[in-house]
């Protein structure tokens, strides 16, 4: 029975070490933010946190998540706060919204090693998230709205602590 | 057919309203339309204000619009609360949006059915809801002005608010419906004779208000089909044979299966619909479990009368119908063409092709389904309640008016989920164990049994005069027909030599705005590909190929009688006759599309061109004018890089401007992917691709710029989720013919076919 700190909580799950991942944040702990696409890492709907790098909960086994920090769409804020979820609402980002999760999760990963990504970098660190309803212009101007507001953040933060 | 329903199980028997009806004060009074059935049991609701079926308004002064549409992404939901809003006078933020359930009442009011595609609900559904929503008003004011003492017709109704300004008394809607004065019913021929509003007097049609449906999809809160869970509900994986269609199950060997932890059992389908061929469901407690069974099952199967065929088969029975003069029947008969071919000047021929195309919504096809007393309940989303409740019943063996199908939001449509396929497995697995079953495609499933775009052939031949005239088009599309396979005679159309009906969801399109005196269009079902892949309706359907050939074969026109391309579609687009009206339309989109992506005003680098298309999709009687201006660059070794979509698109009236651009940019992104990335093949009787590794939409690195351009000129509101999707591929075709003289006739286009053109 493998022990998983999910969203900064720690749960116990009945499950084959070898379950994917996915499968139990979805079925077990009934957190269905995280998407199931398509079950080979090929489309990044299933994209989760695991000790703050992106990975497919598809493609990751039960133990092997095990003692690590997990984080899913439910848990990268509190309130559906974070830059990039104000972003993908200013910008209108979704459509059918089913790939958005995996998307913002994996943008995430980008902007918290990177608050000032070029093009380039944005494309390259989202190419492996399919959108079909290809929204996927959306999607970079809402990533570089974020990156810009969470710089401005920082920004004021820092002036704060320095008076 | 559901008012039998409701007095078995009336507490469950429709989501929709029961979410409303609970949680509200029991105070105010409701009220509908004199005319619409089932008001006395809207009536039995205690506290909403329920002008009409489509919105309540609550005690607190929200108004939920009940969606009868299915969202799969467009915000139709969103779309309906802004037309209702409008008229009704309330304040966006007081807004609230749910999905109906297939109770009749929901049934779109121009089609009379519950089924969303077509590009049809903005256009079909503005005048009911407008209506509803004035309405609400009419009755709210006159209750207000009754409660204030002062004329309803020196009130102004805004931002929730009734107020009379010679007074400066107001009223907020929620005072109206807790004051439960809102009495005023309206019957249907009331209801048609308000007076609405003038585009002029519009505050809230052409605003891009937030999309209601957004924020639940930016923190994993909005339900989708696969996220159902019920109370003691077991898990299903289906196993699907190697053949697309035909296949019979010989033996199923459970013996591996049983070692699962959790299996429960395999229940092999006995399908009376025909949907499906040949499937297993395995069972088990969870869903992972139910996959590990589904693999480990040893199935044998039959294969079946199709197993041997291939997508060239397909194409060469295609090239055999077609030859044949006797095949098809006619969709267009104008003149004679064939007479016209004799005595004209010169006569060019071209064959135009596309492959089989998988819709692969990212949300895999699922269902789940609940036994509960005599009711069968689904959970699924779905594009057509109407016909998908009659085969979970048929599935279940059951009357259709004992389903009751509980709509989610769609993970993506395109078209895909018009089907009910997946509604067969949950409900046969569910009456096998005797608990609610979902059933979740993988992938695999998803891609290699979709109801695909089907294969085309197309050819078409075209005689120009003396003066470079075109008088003559004669077009003969052959593929399976999708539409026909649904059964409903209704969706079908009479072909004009009376040789019985076609499925002109297989040609629309090709009934163009260009004034051509003699033209032929004939439909041609290929019995094969219509058996061996059965077809179904992927974004845009028919105009997705029937303009690959129609505006391919102008542009080959325009360079066979030393014109330009556009200028040729201009002068073709003359609004004579039939034509009139739309002709012009189009020809001011395909003009304000040339204008903005400046074609024909500067020399491009040498390997880069542009081309045109433009469109009247999706039918003649629904069309959004639609045109685009293609920017690519050709290397030598034939790959193509788009560099810009330039679209222009004629919308009449737009309700959500941010909205409509938003469904321009996916389909104009979806054309480019048809035209250039995505292709399914048959082999032994089964689709190769099986997941996103070999069939590949385009993806962020691969979109070019796109610059979309909307013209709203007070016409009628017209629908775009489609048109855009169908006028790329040509005009992609025709930029790499302008950048290197190549002319490719097949989709998806291939560096391959591009250099092989080129030395050509």
């Amino acid at each position: 029975m493998p022990n998983l700190n999910i969203n900064g909580r720690n749960m116990s799950v009945e499950a084959a070490g070898d379950t994917p991942l996915l499968w139990v944040i979805r079925e077990q702990l009934q957190m269905t933010g995280t998407k199931f696409g398509c079950g080979a890492g090929l489309c990044g709907a299933c994209t989760v946190h695991l000790n703050g790098e992106a990975v497919r909960s598809c493609q990751t086994s039960v133990s092997d998540a095990a003692g690590k920090k997990i984080t899913t769409i439910e848990g990268l804020s509190a309130k559906g706060e974070h830059p990039l979820q104000k972003a993908w609402i200013a910008e209108q980002v979704p459509q059918c919204g089913y790939c958005q999760s995996g998307q913002i999760m994996q943008a995430a990963a980008l902007l918290s090693k990177n608050s000032n990504p070029t093009k380039e970098e944005v494309v390259a660190h989202m190419d492996g998230n399919l959108c079909r309803c290809m929204t996927y212009s959306r999607i970079q101007k809402a990533i570089m709205r974020a990156a810009s507001e969470m710089r401005t953040a920082s920004a004021t933060g820092t002036e704060r602590r320095a008076t | 057919m559901n008012e039998h329903v409701k007095n078995l199980t009336p507490e469950t028997t429709d989501l929709s309203r029961r979410s409303f009806l609970v949680g509200t004060a029991a105070t105010g009074l409701v009220l509908g339309y004199a005319a619409v059935p089932g008001i006395d049991k809207a009536l039995a609701a205690p506290s909403n204000f329920e002008p009409s079926v489509w919105y309540s308004i609550a005690p607190d002064g929200l108004v939920t619009v009940t969606c009868g549409k299915a969202d799969m992404g467009q915000h139709v939901a969103s779309t309906m609360a802004q037309i209702v809003a409008e008229e009704l006078g309330a304040n966006w933020k007081d807004m609230r949006v749910q999905l109906a359930s297939n109770d009749p009442k929901f049934n779109d009011p121009v089609l009379g059915a519950q089924i969303t595609g077509g590009s049809w609900s903005t256009m079909m559904n503005f005048d009911a809801m407008s209506r509803a929503g004035a309405a609400g008003r009419m009755a709210l004011t006159e209750a207000a002005a009754a409660s204030m003492g002062v004329p309803a017709s020196e009130c102004v109704v805004r931002s929730s608010t009734i107020s009379h300004p010679k007074s400066k008394k107001s009223m907020s809607f929620a005072d109206v419906v807790k004051s439960g004065k809102a009495t005023k019913t309206f019957t249907a021929d009331e209801l048609k004779a308000i007076k609405l509003k003038s585009p002029d007097q519009y505050t809230m049609i052409g605003v891009s208000v937030p999309q209601l449906d957004i924020p639940s999809k930016t923190n994993g809160t909005a339900k989708y089909g696969i996220d159902v869970m019920l109370p003691g509900m077991v898990h299903g994986a289906i196993v699907t044979p190697p053949v697309r269609y035909g296949a019979t199950v010989k033996s199923v060997d459970e013996t591996a299966a049983k070692k699962v932890p959790g299996y429960i059992k395999a229940v092999t389908l006995d399908d009376k619909t025909g949907t499906t061929t040949g499937w297993v469901v395995a069972v088990a407690n969870t869903y992972a479990n139910a996959k590990k069974a589904a693999a480990a099952l040893k199935i044998t199967y039959d294969g079946g009368p199709n197993a041997k065929l291939s997508s060239e088969s397909l194409f060469a029975e295609a090239k055999r119908l077609q030859g044949l003069s006797d095949s098809g029947e006619f969709f267009v008969k104008d003149g004679d063409p064939n007479a016209a071919f004799g005595t004209a000047a010169k006569v060019l021929e071209a064959e135009y092709t596309t492959n089989i195309n998988i819709h692969a919504p990212m949300e895999p096809m699922n269902a789940t389904a609940e036994f509960k007393g005599d009711i069968l309940h689904i959970h699924s989303g779905n594009q057509f309640a109407t016909r998908s409740g009659a085969i979970a019943a048929a599935a279940a063996g059951i009357d259709p008016k004992y389903v009751v199908m509980h709509q989610m939001w769609l993970g993506g449509g395109f078209g895909r989920r018009l089907d009910a396929d997946m509604m067969v497995p949950a409900v046969q697995a569910a009456k096998a164990v005797g608990k609610p079953v979902k059933v979740i495609y993988t992938r695999e499933n998803d891609m290699t049994m979709d109801f695909s775009r089907p294969l085309t052939y197309q050819k078409v031949k075209a005689g120009v005069d003396a003066d470079g005239k075109l008088v003559a088009l004669s077009h003969d599309v052959v593929s399976a027909w999708p539409t026909a396979r649904w059964g409903i005679p209704d969706f079908l159309t009479p072909s004009v030599d009376k040789k019985g009906p076609l499925d002109s969801f297989t040609v629309n399109g090709a009934d163009f705005f260009y004034t051509v005196p003699n033209h032929y269009v004939r439909a041609i079902k290929n019995e094969m590909a219509h058996n061996a892949t059965p077809s179904g309706q992927l974004r845009s359907v028919a105009p997705g190929w029937t303009f690959w050939a129609v505006e391919s074969m102008i542009d080959e026109i325009a360079h066979a009688t030393g014109k330009d391309p556009a200028q040729l579609r201009i002068s073709l687009l003359d609004g004579k006759g039939k034509n009139d009206g739309g002709a012009q339309r189009l020809r001011n989109t395909l003009l304000a599309a040339m204008g903005l992506a400046g074609y024909g005003t500067k020399q491009l680098p040498k390997g880069e061109g542009m081309g045109v298309a433009c469109v009247s999709s999706q039918e003649r009687a629904t069309a959004s004018w639609t045109a685009c201006v293609a920017h690519v660059a050709v290397a030598p070794s034939g790959e193509v890089t788009v560099k810009k979509l330039t679209v222009a698109t004629d919308v009449g009236t737009q309700v959500n401007p941010d909205g409509i651009r938003a469904q321009v940019e996916g389909a104009a992104l979806w054309g480019m992917s048809l035209a250039m990335f995505e292709k399914a093949t048959l082999k032994d009787g089964g689709i190769e691709q099986t997941n996103f590794d070999s069939y590949t939409p385009l993806r962020m690195s691969q979109m070019p710029e796109v610059a979309v351009n909307v013209i709203a000129n007070g016409e009628k509101a017209t629908g775009v989720g489609e048109p855009a999707v169908t006028v790329v591929a040509p005009a992609i075709g025709n930029a790499i013919f302008n950048a290197v003289g190549a002319r490719v006739r097949a989709l998806p286009i291939t560096a391959e076919a591009v250099k092989a053109a080129m030395k050509a």
